[in-house]
């Protein structure tokens, strides 16, 4: 375990290193970072959404942490891990010396409690993640065992997810509250966390203060623990203009969902560092593939018409029109950022002729009308809509495009009465489990709303849930894409990056692929 | 006596028009697509997991009962509590709604001290360059878009110049008074444009009434005639105007607080809208209601005051 410490501390340095490059570190100071939207609830287990997910990493560590790429796991509050030969059980080691933020030890009591209550199908949205847990054991001061219900590939990836953040019992129990989930709300407004920082301020709606956590194990490239900062500041601007005109202004170090349009432009200014980081989030149309809508026949049932509708959209023009060149075609339904993702070249490529021969074979010579739903207001949506509409008329298709609100579309998408909607996945966990479940395994969320579902898909899914042989189940997951990459309810649009401007003082600072801001390793220069 | 029963009698027809504004609100929100639960989950929600959190919220039970529990709630004070930030609805009221009505009590003080007396320059030199170049600049100003003249201004006295922060709200009150000055003025301006040229027109009407003739022939200086005379009268219309276009802009600080990144109840608004925040848009509108009612009687009694026999 010593020896494996030494390597994690190495790795560490030399991770550091590679991220700032050739200067030495600077310790000190608080970083002043510029959200579009504030969260709205700081517990791993009950909250819903990037707003909270993306901060709750800098606040509480996982037994594994995610590594950069997003695609791998590394040592967090964990050394190191076995499962067992039949992949029923998990045992874990606990690091030696960690501590939470109020100095307390971190138990393994604290480990088997944290587990558990993300576990519990009673507690949030997440715990499905945990789902083969039955229960976990804390066999002595420093060994956990996860007992599994039956044996699952994701399990190691599902424990470096923000719901499996490692909380101090005794503090959390002590909060009152009638239920789990009012405990929950209070513990939030002053939590006590096992993360690089500790919340200690937060004006809901305007700025929310993070202050380093003394008791961090990590250790920096000076040796000293993690992190290098004092603190952070998290301010919300909502409007993107001002957010870029404060970082430009040097008011602030770094500002998240700079758009597309003014990526080009923050490049060329000297006082930005205009950052493009790896993520894991695809756009898409997605279909209603029902074989009857509003009591008529459905033309994007037939295969044939998805196919000509996908030939028949210029990736690469929406790709410059849209993202202005940031973005990339998609090679899979999944990101290339997935594990196991296996597309190779860009699908659908740009075949007109090839569309409308589809359309004819398919009944449709003149084309037909439909519909697609965007959110107001939102100009990425707008103008793939827009492109799309002017592409499609090539065929005969009459596109109306409707701008509604998220709630509207929502619940039009959920009835199954929508007949084409513009959708954004991010992966949460470095397994492609997550986004297969709910695009192509119908039981979890009917294939996306869209009616769609594959027998041979649903087996193959069902088989890789449980496959433990990585072999196996890659080509598992080769099979699954194909058949949803030739058949499957969606036209495919485009990958593109996590834009985020910052200061030139500012180093170290990471957003990983799934969407996480990682700030133990930032660092400013004066 | 005659006053007091005139504000009395005022403030009961608040009652019912608050009510109203209740009923139709709580009916409205609900019958927008969509629940609370579903858009806090979006697109990963599984049926299970919305149908446990609104059964949570109680949204599962029939609209008459939802609606009677809330009136006896509102009535022992208790708003409810936000169904997306998890805090009661009286805490965000109490943090977001001064800041709106700071800022809009500041873009209002602005524009009356710009557009009075320049409405009064303007009207007393009709016509002739300064009046000319007054209103041009004005209409300007009413024509563009609050979201672009904030940022404008961001642009120049933040960016540039220096002199005031980017956005924000700051801490303390001399510090939240000099964050608010740009949004205010940025809010002030179209205000000012409306207020200047009533206030012109309606000057220019009285300006030729008999009875200002009449206390001009009987010798009065300039100035006594246009103080009490003249704008007494005049300004009758315009402030009218004023306690309506108030109540507009509290509805304009939406924009205003979303580009200068103020916390106030505008921004609040819209997110709960989009959120179905069910809670937080009642405790809302029944709070501006109240504001906006007690504008209305402040501007019936200046009213009353200027005129007494409107008080009749």
């Amino acid at each position: 375990m010593n020896a494996m410490f030494k390597a994690l501390g190495l790795g560490a340095i030399v991770l550091g290193a590679s991220l700032s490059g050739a200067a030495a570190v600077e310790r000190g100071g608080i970083l002043t970072y510029a959200r579009q939207a504030d969260s709205r609830l700081l517990d791993p287990v009950y909250n819903q959404g990037n707003v909270n997910i993306w901060v709750l990493s800098s606040m509480y560590d996982t037994l594994i942490l995610p590594t950069d790429d997003g695609k791998g796991l590394k040592p967090g509050l964990a050394t190191n891990w076995q499962v067992s030969k039949d992949g029923l059980t998990v045992t874990l080691h606990l690091r030696d010396d960690i501590k939470f933020s109020d100095g307390t030890p971190i138990t393994a009591e604290d480990v088997r409690w944290s587990l558990e209550r993300a576990a519990n199908p009673e507690h949030g949205i997440w715990n499905f993640m945990l789902g083969s847990i039955d229960n976990v054991e804390a066999r002595d001061e420093k060994t956990i065992l996860l007992h599994l219900k039956h044996t699952d590939p994701a399990i190691l990836p599902a424990l470096s997810v923000f719901n499996a953040a490692i909380m101090p019992e005794k503090q959390y129990e002590a909060t009152k509250g009638a239920s789990d989930e009012d405990k929950a709300k209070t513990f939030a407004q002053h939590p006590v966390g096992s993360g690089p920082f500790v919340l200690t301020t937060w004006e809901r709606g305007s700025s929310m203060k993070l202050a380093r956590n003394p008791h961090y194990w990590a250790k920096g490239e000076d040796g000293k623990p993690l992190p290098y900062l004092d603190g952070i500041n998290f301010e919300i601007i909502p409007d993107d203009a001002t957010r870029i005109l404060k970082l430009q202004s040097g008011e602030i170090d770094g500002a998240e969902m700079i758009p597309y349009a003014r990526v080009n432009e923050l490049k060329q200014d000297p006082a930005v560092d205009m950052e493009l980081f790896p993520s894991t989030r695809v756009q898409y149309v997605t279909l209603n593939v029902r074989p009857k809508l509003e009591g008529e026949k459905n033309p994007l049932f037939d295969l044939k018409v998805r196919q000509a509708l996908n030939y028949a959209a210029n990736k690469q023009a929406i790709i410059q029109i849209v993202t202005h060149g940031v973005g990339k075609p998609m090679t899979s339904f999944m990101s290339s950022g997935t594990p196991m993702q296996t597309g190779t070249k860009p699908l659908y490529p740009y075949d007109l002729a090839k569309a409308k021969a589809l359309l004819k074979d398919a009944g449709y010579p003149d084309g037909f009308e439909t519909s697609i739903m965007v959110i107001a207001g939102n100009q990425d949506e707008i103008g793939i809509a827009t492109t799309l509409q002017q592409m499609w008329s090539q065929l005969g298709v009459k596109l109306d495009i409707q701008q509604v609100d998220d709630g509207t579309r929502d619940t039009v998408y959920r009835n199954g009465t929508f007949h084409m909607r513009l959708s954004v996945w991010t992966d949460d966990i470095a397994d492609p489990s997550e986004f297969a479940s709910y695009a192509l395994y119908p039981p979890t969320i009917g294939a996306l709303h869209t009616g769609w579902s594959n027998d041979k898909a649903t087996k193959l899914f069902e088989a890789s849930q449980q496959e433990l042989d990585p072999k196996k189940r890659l080509e598992e997951y080769a099979q699954m894409q194909k058949i949803f990459n030739t058949s499957g309810p969606t036209v495919p649009l485009y990958e593109t990056p996590y834009a985020v401007a910052l200061s030139k003082n500012l180093h170290g600072f990471n957003q990983i692929p799934l969407g996480n801001n990682i700030f133990r390793w930032a660092w400013l220069s004066r | 006596m005659a006053s007091l029963s005139f504000i009395l009698r005022r403030i009961l027809q608040m009652i019912p028009t608050i009510l109203f504004i209740l009923v139709v609100t709580f009916v409205l929100v609900r019958l927008l697509p969509g629940d609370p639960a579903t858009v806090m989950l979006g697109d990963r929600g599984r049926e299970a997991d919305i149908a446990r959190i609104n059964a949570q919220l109680g949204l599962d039970k029939p609209l008459v009962v939802q609606f009677l529990y809330f009136i006896a709630n509102v009535f022992s004070g208790n708003l409810g509590n936000s169904i997306a930030l998890r805090v009661p609805v009286t805490t965000l009221l109490v943090e977001r709604l001064p800041v709106t009505l700071l800022l809009t009590g500041m873009a209002a003080a602005i524009a009356v001290i710009f557009s009075v007396p320049l409405g009064f320059w303007a009207a007393l030199r009709q016509n002739r360059a300064s009046d000319t170049i007054i209103r041009g600049t004005f209409q300007v100003g009413l024509s563009m878009p609050v979201f672009y003249v904030g940022l404008l201004l961001l642009i120049f006295f933040g960016a540039h110049l220096h002199w005031f922060p980017i956005g924000g709200y700051g801490h303390g009150f001399g510090d939240h008074l000099y964050h608010l000055f740009l949004p205010a003025v940025t809010l002030a301006l179209s205000l000012s444009a409306v207020l200047m040229r009533n206030l012109r027109s309606a000057i220019l009407n009285v300006i030729d009434a008999e009875y200002v003739d009449f206390a001009r022939s009987k010798g009065l200086r300039g100035y006594v005639i246009l103080v009490r005379h003249v704008l007494r009268n005049a300004v009758i219309s315009t402030v009218t105007l004023f306690g309506l276009q108030v109540g507009v802009l509290l509805g304009g600080a939406v924009i205003t607080e979303t580009v200068f990144a103020i916390p106030g109840a505008g921004r609040l608004m819209i997110d709960s809208i989009y959120g179905r925040d069910y809670p937080v848009i009642q405790g809302l509108t029944i709070s501006l209601a109240i504001v906006v009612s007690l504008i209305f009687l402040a501007t019936d009694l200046l009213q009353a005051w200027l005129d007494p026999r409107i008080m009749r």
